[in-house]
């Protein structure tokens, strides 16, 4: 087995007294899809929001790409570190998030530019690319505001892919769409993993874990309740707090 | 039911064929009216004639008053100003002039013509066709046998008056046209020639002296001695060693005609002389001018004490009293009135005819052309069934006569005569008055408005709207009327102050020229106190305690203290620190400091109403805080913010008065520095105030677009 690209140690995380994520540990392999599902408020979001540092962990370490961070030693070396990660780590939101004041093309160009210094040239060439991909080549120049859901959802994953991360976030990607959006947003992300990006996804979406993920994670109390591959999690669960879970959406 | 075309002309309800039938009427009657005043015809609704020229017979308690009607009014005074008139011009008389003797008037027109009568009788000895133009001035030499006249055609006239003969004609003067007068032996005729003076010998026309002026600096060239505006009155003194001059320029010049020099310059009037003449014994010069005032200038030193204040627009005339220490006066506003010269007051008023104002006669016939075409504009589209048709003529009938009848209306009341006479001056206008608010009453008239809505052809839906936007726009034509009656009614009321309207309108200019700077200097510190407010407002929400602290400071102790505080210490401190600072840049700094501090309560709440989101969308992206800043919340938060600002640029056009301690040449201070040098702080500073009110009417009209342009961005 070779180093895996996402290794979380002994994670927690606090919101004052309140314990959200109980210590957790994960290894993600290049090119893996993890998806973590289970009950709000279970800490999957904060979990993930962790990994990039949205959240700063209260406790435990997070190496990723070899990038290694310990949680509690602000420093500039610290924060040197966290810009290092979230650039290797692209994030999608459920509030989607997209910069109103700018149009699509100029969403996806804003962070290679300003960040990694990319001319305007080469980042607009390499957003164009991404927005064919996305099947957003006609609706470069459009405000979000102008924008489905979906195509907001989809300019929002090629703004994060312009950055050529090398893992991907997904924070309940579809949870903010109207159903009928929800696919053309799936399908997207099917793609992207057939392409062997490596992916943490937390959705509600059964379909998708059941589909493409490698594995699926039950997250339930701040711990993880059940880590199986899905044809194993979802037919055969080993858990009762799964079968508990599975009974209640399925 | 067919509502459109020519067979719905039968099936027009009967109120509507009323109506039609009354707008054809209203809009023929005032085209036909304003027909006839612009070609000069005698009907002019409630308008008294103007007085153009006055003569007090030596000999007899006489006064003569040449009227812009075309009629010589002769009053005798001592018989309770009985009136005889006399019509022998064609077209308005623009001098009368008795003989020493006072048996003979002479009389002179825009005819052209020179008519000389004998008083008593009435009979025209004379009779001389000196022109084809309009004769705009004549002088009479003092033993009454020489007369000259000059008039649009540029050349001076000199007549004998015993044969009535034309003995000399110089010009044509390109130049020439407003004023002429002959010294008393009658040798020496002076013309004004644009803005200068030349004079001739009456026996041989040769040229004699040209007045022109000269420096008093002359190295510097400064201090112009002479008229910088148009020679509009011209008299000889008795001893012929002085000529007097009046010009648009507002002054009377002394002239030494030895020096060919101004020996002194009376500075008194604020507009236009209109008539300059020499009391008998050569010690005063009488003079009327279009600022509605008559003045007297002593002789020696040119120095004028004396002001008659009380015609109500220019003063086209002034001669001496019949009465000792009396003079006459008579005036534009169609009165001649005769003055107390111990007191400067009146001890006696004649109108030519009772009326408003000849302004608003003009007014009054410019609304009519006005309305009686865009009344049959109405007409069209009211027999077409037109929607349209029936706004325009709403707003027509309604916002045209508050201003054309309204503004005349509220100034006759006024006046300073008897209310049964202020009913006969006003019964014209309100008989019109009432005809409009019949037109609106039948236009509002639910059936009427129910016909002009939206026709049956359209869908149900399309009706409804149509309907619908037409109700809005009559309520705001409602609204629209009701705020422009306002608009008349200050204005009457500010004119009941007793404003000097001649002095405001020579000191517009000066003001207004101040709304430049107060812009200035308004943007200029707007642009600086969006750069404090927006320091101070990421200071208040940084983390660090230095910053924090900071601007803290700055806003408590810049909101804790009056603005015109603030002013006075940057002004009086920043000296002794050995920072010399212009007034402007002064200004500008204490504004800004002030402003910003104020304004960074609203920078602080446009960046928290910038999303959590956003912040994180970029920081995933690996965007710095400095990046995110710059790139992402301040560019929306600016938008958010523009709104309030443009609220705060509105106030601070008016706080920006404040700096006019410093010296700062703006509205406020132009309007106080004339205001305090010639007493008349009201009216400069209602000049002023009217600024700051346009200014501000346009700037919150500027920004309601700019408010409803961002609102329509957001929504799509």
């Amino acid at each position: 087995m070779t180093e895996p690209i996402i290794k979380v140690r002994g994670l927690h995380k606090y919101f004052g007294p309140l314990h959200v994520v109980r210590g957790v540990d994960l290894d993600v392999q290049l090119g893996e899809v993890v998806v973590v599902i289970g009950p709000s408020g279970g800490g999957k979001s904060t979990f993930l929001r962790c990994l990039n540092f949205l959240e700063e962990p209260s406790a435990g370490s997070i190496e990723i790409d070899g990038v290694e961070i310990n949680a509690g030693e602000p420093s500039r070396q610290h924060r040197k570190h966290i810009r290092e990660i979230r650039q290797k780590a692209g994030m999608v939101f459920q509030q989607l998030n997209l910069f109103p004041h700018m149009n699509a093309l100029g969403n996806i160009i804003e962070a290679p530019m300003t960040v990694k210094g990319m001319s305007k040239e080469e980042a607009t060439e390499k957003a164009l690319e991404l927005l064919d991909w996305v099947g957003l080549s006609e609706k470069k120049d459009e405000y979000p505001s102008r924008l489905s859901g979906g195509q907001q959802q989809r300019v929002a994953i090629a703004r994060a892919l312009c950055m050529e991360p090398k893992i991907m976030l997904f924070d309940e990607p579809t949870s903010a769409l109207d159903p009928e959006l929800i696919a053309e947003v799936v399908d997207v992300m099917e793609r992207l993993a057939k392409e062997g990006m490596t992916m943490v996804v937390v959705t509600h979406e059964l379909h998708f874990a059941q589909d493409v993920s490698d594995r699926v994670i039950l997250m339930a109390d701040g711990v993880w309740a059940e880590i199986a591959p899905p044809e194993e999690f979802f037919t055969n669960p080993k858990e009762e707090r799964t079968r508990q879970f599975l009974a209640h959406i399925l | 039911m067919n509502s459109t075309g020519d067979s719905g002309a039968k099936s027009r309800p009967r109120i509507i064929r009323i109506l039609l039938i009354l707008i054809a009427l209203t809009a023929s009657l005032s085209i036909l009216y304003a027909l006839q005043y612009y070609a000069g015809s005698p009907v002019r609704l409630g308008v008294v004639s103007p007085v153009l020229d006055l003569a007090t017979n030596p000999n007899t308690p006489i006064v003569a008053g040449g009227i812009e009607d075309g009629s010589i009014r002769l009053w005798d005074t001592t018989n309770n100003w009985e009136l005889r008139a006399i019509d022998l011009h064609d077209g308005p008389i623009s001098r009368v002039i008795f003989s020493p003797d006072g048996k003979t008037l002479i009389s002179v027109g825009y005819d052209g013509a020179v008519k000389i009568q004998d008083v008593s009788s009435g009979q025209v000895i004379h009779d001389i066709n000196a022109s084809d133009l309009p004769i705009n001035d004549a002088s009479l030499s003092e033993d009454g046998s020489v007369l000259a006249t000059i008039g649009d055609d540029g050349v001076v006239r000199v007549i004998d008056i015993a044969s009535g003969q034309i003995t000399r004609m110089i010009g044509p003067i390109d130049g020439a046209a407003k004023a002429v007068a002959v010294s008393s032996d009658g040798i020496q005729v002076a013309t004004a020639i644009g803005t200068d003076i030349q004079i001739w010998d009456t026996r041989d026309g040769a040229e004699l002296q040209k007045l022109t002026g000269s420096w008093e600096d002359e190295a510097r060239q400064e201090d112009w001695l002479g008229h910088s505006g148009d020679v509009t009155a011209l008299v000889f003194s008795p001893d012929d060693t002085l000529l007097v001059s009046g010009s648009d320029d507002t002054n009377v010049n002394f002239w030494d005609l030895e020096t060919g020099e101004v020996k002194w310059t009376g500075e008194n009037h604020f507009a236009s002389i209109t008539k300059l003449v020499f009391t008998p014994d050569g010690e005063s010069v009488l003079s009327s001018s279009a600022d509605y005032k008559s003045r007297i200038f002593r002789v020696p030193g040119g120095k004028s004490s004396d002001t008659f204040v009380g015609h109500l627009s220019a003063v086209n005339s002034i001669a001496p009293g019949v009465l000792p220490d009396t003079l006459i006066t008579g005036g534009a506003d169609g009165s001649i009135r005769q003055w107390d010269i111990a007191n400067t007051t009146v001890s006696h008023i004649e109108w030519t005819k009772l009326g408003v104002q000849p302004g608003w006669g003009v007014l009054l016939s410019a609304w009519l052309l006005f309305s009686g075409v865009i009344g049959f504009v109405c007409l069209y589209g009211l027999s077409k069934r037109k929607g349209w048709s029936h706004l325009l003529s709403l707003g027509l009938f309604i916002i045209g006569p508050i201003i054309a009848l309204g503004l005349p209306i509220l100034e006759a009341t006024s006046y300073t005569i008897a209310w049964t006479l202020r009913l006969v001056v006003m019964a014209p206008l309100l008989l019109l008055a009432a005809w409009y608010a019949m037109l609106i009453i039948i236009l509002m008239r639910e059936r009427v408005v129910a016909y002009y809505d939206a026709p049956d052809t359209l869908e149900l839906s399309e009706q409804l709207s149509v309907n619908q936007r037409n109700a809005t726009i009559r309520s705001s034509l409602f609204v629209g009327a009701v705020w422009i009656f306002m608009v008349v009614a200050l204005y009457s009321v500010l004119r009941r102050f007793n404003l000097d309207i001649p002095f405001m309108q020579h000191f517009l200019p000066f003001i207004m020229g101040g709304a430049g700077l107060t812009l200035f200097v308004s943007a200029l510190s707007i642009v600086g106190a969006v750069i404090f407010a927006l320091l101070g407002a990421l200071g208040r929400l940084s983390n660090n305690p230095v910053a924090k602290g900071v601007s803290g400071f700055y806003i408590s102790i810049i909101r804790g203290t009056p603005l015109l505080v603030q002013v006075y210490i940057w002004y009086l401190a920043l000296p002794r620190l050995d920072i010399i600072l212009a007034a402007i840049p002064a200004g500008i700094l204490a504004l800004s400091v002030n402003y910003g501090a104020y304004m960074t309560e609203i920078f602080r709440a446009g960046i928290q109403a910038v999303g959590k989101g956003q912040h994180e969308a970029a920081h995933a992206l690996g965007m710095s805080r400095g990046q995110t800043l710059r790139r992402i919340v301040l560019p929306q938060a600016f938008r958010i913010v523009i709104p309030p600002i443009g609220n705060e640029f509105i106030a601070m056009m008016k706080d920006s008065s404040l700096v006019s301690i410093m010296g700062v040449w703006e509205l406020t201070f132009r309007a106080g520095k004339i205001g305090r040098q010639y007493f008349r702080n009201i009216e400069t500073f209602l000049i002023a105030a009217a600024f700051y009110w346009i200014l501000t009417v346009v700037f919150q009209y500027l920004q309601g677009n700019l408010e409803a342009y961002m609102a329509r961005g957001e929504r799509k």
